[in-house]
């Protein structure tokens, strides 16, 4: 009774090295909550009053089954992917930035501004070399300031940042009303002229090129030089970095400068590309989202062009499911948030053991 | 182990020819007219959106009625950003042959879509840019709202003059509030055809205007009615997107005119009645000439004389007497077309009367000369209102541009 009362149903065990289950066993699992999701987000789309099969391959062709919303895909991937790179660093390094939102935005400010300013000006090719400039100094001095100071005074980085993303969305509510707005009352910011817009390349503006090149970029600097590896230090222990003479603020705050530069890179692709203005909706979630993007590819650059990929088929899907079927869109959302939870809680069960009650902790 | 991914693999297979059974099953469909409707919002409003559901609605069943096959997709609780665009490519994708717009700011997105899609019919509703951009697949469509609101202006007029009558208030103090949302042209020529068709029946009504900056903000629009309440105004009307004002007004003991729907429903001791357009008919006109092969307008204006603007039911419970017949003589003179709004007689400006250069709106699509034989053209040159004239009489108590 007492041995009993005293031992949880269930105990959890970190796996530790030579208690690793095999890979083929880690994919299964992936696979498995996949699938346990799928199952899971029939619930609301039956309650929904739609056929769940029906919506499920609606939401695959509605993403893939024609040129236009293939287009469509990628132009949602491209941020996210985008800003998954972006915080990849921060996050080896355990620096939980969650201001992406705000530095692609802050980004965007920026490069507006060149554009605004100078489109009637300079020509197409040093005008968008410019706004690009303009969006990563924008990008990477609002992630300077949160790095500046964790690094000197340990703020806590996740409300700093967190809280700077409102600051920058309300600069450009304020811009929007107030400085460049278009006609009085309007609330818009009138679009860019051509030479502040990025050309088209297969149907798509050019930032899907530009956010490939970085997905090598971002590989390089994390896994082959020395910068990664400071950051990869510190993710591990910053004790140790600091008895092999690393200087950690500066690590911290060059790191930070990197992954807003990044962002503010975004920023610069999504208002001279896919939106051709500014406005408050720039980043719309992306920073958010990129934070399940950069987890579930565990860091790996290549594998958030693959979940940055999925991401944006289903919520391409999602919109397609929601005209067709009119099923509401939050619905949709939903479903996604199934998925997204059984992604990242399956991880979980690769890293833990479940140990039961009356059973030996096992061979360890 | 191998059983596992076994079986595994054989229910992603299960899975996946699920989804191609589920894709193309929507394939196949009948080859009726598809329509596109992306809205801000949604129905649920009770407002702004509901109204153009509504409008759109009726005119598909009436057009299905006829005969005609008809599709209707909608993009809903869309927002002001690249997400307008999408909705407008996402539909256009789908086949829609034409796709309504509802919001003003909807418009330069959906003119990027519409570079795009050059067989497809785009219609910014409530804008100007369309009928200018050289596209001749884009589209404008307004109404003359601000009739709507000079009749509505009548009842409140005539419900002032019976308290003045009756020695409740003083002719001076038969002031009335309005919340506007911006002060842009829209609002100024609705808010200014309100205060003139009040005028026309109660000579001495003045107005005060407050300004929220935003269309549908229910706290800020109450906190504006209280303000205007508190200044001293017996009538509380609005240009904007929510019933609070009208429950405002109620709460205060005073009376109140909507917008866009009926609100005696939430206010019946204050709202004497709304003013709204009715957008059927251009629903209608459009889808049918398109399908027939007909012309459409790239700018239309919907009139009162047309049916396309209206008052709802007057709330003769709390209405002056002869409210009706007052509005009925308005509504008579704008069939025969003598009655104008902007009646260059009927008002000044600082003093003085009103000159094209006073009341034209500069930031308007189209620039021109409206103000002749007497009177100011009100959305003759464009559909989209430009009259922005400060006339005597309505005191801004500030500005939200």
């Amino acid at each position: 009774m007492s041995e009993a009362g005293k031992t949880p149903l269930i105990r959890l065990v970190k796996r530790v090295k030579g208690d690793m289950i095999s890979p083929r066993k880690i994919w299964a699992i992936r696979i498995g909550s996949i699938l346990f999701a799928f199952i899971l987000g029939m619930i609301p789309i039956l309650m929904a009053g739609s056929n769940p099969f029906q919506s499920y391959g609606i939401i695959i062709s509605g993403a893939l089954s024609k040129p236009g919303y293939i287009r469509q895909t990628v132009k949602r991937a491209v941020p996210l992917l985008g800003a998954a790179l972006a915080i990849a660093p921060c996050f080896k390094m355990r620096f939980w930035n969650i201001g992406a939102e705000g530095q692609i935005t802050m980004g965007a400010i920026f490069a507006s501004a060149i554009a605004i300013w100078f489109q009637d000006s300079i020509p197409a090719l040093p005008l968008l070399t410019l706004m690009m400039l303009a969006g990563i100094a924008g990008g990477a001095l609002w992630a300077f300031i949160p790095g500046f100071f964790k690094a000197k005074y340990n703020t806590n980085e996740t409300l700093f940042t967190l809280m700077m993303n409102y600051i920058a969305i309300g600069i450009v509510r304020w811009l929007q009303g107030g400085p460049w707005e278009g006609r009085p009352g309007t609330q818009i910011i009138p679009m860019f002229k051509d030479n502040a817009r990025l050309p088209n390349v297969f149907g798509i503006y050019c930032g899907w090129i530009i956010v490939l090149i970085l997905v090598v970029v971002v590989h390089i600097y994390m896994n082959f030089t020395k910068h990664g590896y400071e950051v990869a230090v510190i993710g591990d222990s910053i004790n140790t970095a600091r008895y092999a003479g690393m200087n950690v603020g500066w690590v911290m705050m060059r790191t930070m400068l990197f992954s807003g530069a990044i962002c503010g890179c975004v920023g610069w692709m999504l208002v001279s590309g896919a939106n051709g203005t500014l406005n408050a909706d720039v980043a719309g979630g992306v920073g958010f989202t990129a934070i399940t993007v950069a987890w579930l590819s565990q860091l790996n650059s290549f594998a958030m062009i693959i979940i940055a990929g999925i991401l944006a088929i289903i919520g391409k899907g999602s919109t397609t499911l929601q005209t067709k079927l009119n099923v509401p869109a939050s619905v949709a959302d939903i479903v996604s948030g199934i998925l997204l939870f059984c992604m990242l809680g399956c991880e979980f069960f690769i890293n833990y053991r479940m140990v039961f009650r009356g059973k030996k902790e096992g061979k360890v | 182990m191998k059983k596992l991914t076994v079986v595994l693999l054989i229910a992603l297979l299960a899975l996946s020819a699920v989804f191609a059974q589920g894709g193309s099953e929507t394939a196949s469909k009948s080859k009726a007219t598809k329509i596109g409707f992306v809205v801000i919002n949604d129905e649920s409003d009770q407002g702004y959106t509901w109204n153009f559901v509504n409008g759109m609605e009726a005119a598909v069943k009436q057009l299905r009625a006829e005969g005609y096959s008809i599709d209707l997709l909608y993009k809903k609780n869309t927002t002001e950003s690249a997400i307008c665009k999408d909705n407008n490519i996402e539909l256009a994708e789908e086949g829609c042959e034409i796709i309504f717009n509802n919001s003003y700011g909807f418009e330069p997105y959906m003119l990027e879509a519409a570079k795009e899609y050059p067989n497809t019919k785009f219609v910014g509703m409530t804008n100007c840019g369309s009928q200018v951009d050289g596209n001749p697949n884009t589209y404008n469509a307004f109404a003359a709202i601000y009739e709507a609101r000079y009749v509505a202006g009548i009842a409140a007029g005539m419900k002032l003059q019976q308290e003045i009558n009756e020695g409740k208030i003083k002719a001076s103090e038969a002031v009335m509030g309005y919340v506007g949302a911006f002060s842009f042209a829209e609002v100024i020529s609705g808010m200014s055809g309100f205060y003139l068709g009040a005028k026309s029946v109660c000579p001495s009504v003045t107005m005060k205007v407050y300004f929220v900056g935003t269309w549908g903000d229910a706290t800020l629009e109450e906190a504006a009615a209280n303000a205007l309440i508190d200044a001293g105004c017996k009538l509380i009307s609005q240009h904007s997107d929510t019933t609070s004002p009208a429950l405002a007004a109620q709460k205060a003991g005073i009376f109140h005119v909507g917008y866009n729907t009926d609100m005696t429903k939430v206010a019946p001791n204050a709202s004497l009645l709304s003013s709204r357009i009715d957008w059927t008919r251009y629903f209608y006109t459009f889808i049918k000439n398109h399908i027939d092969g007909k012309e459409n307008k790239s700018d239309w204006t919907g009139t009162y004389a047309e049916g396309d603007v209206k008052v709802t039911d007057l709330n003769t419970a709390i209405a002056a007497p002869g409210t009706q017949e007052a509005m009925d003589k308005a509504i008579k003179a704008f069939h025969d077309g003598t009655l104008k709004v902007f009646d260059l007689s009927t008002f000044t400006i600082e003093g003085k009367k009103g000159t094209n250069e006073t009341m034209y709106d500069s930031f308007a699509a189209v620039q021109g000369n409206a103000t002749y034989d007497g009177f100011f053209h009100e959305s003759e040159l464009q559909s989209a209102p430009y009259f922005v004239g400060k006339i005597d009489g309505i005191e801004w108590l500030n500005a939200a541009y």
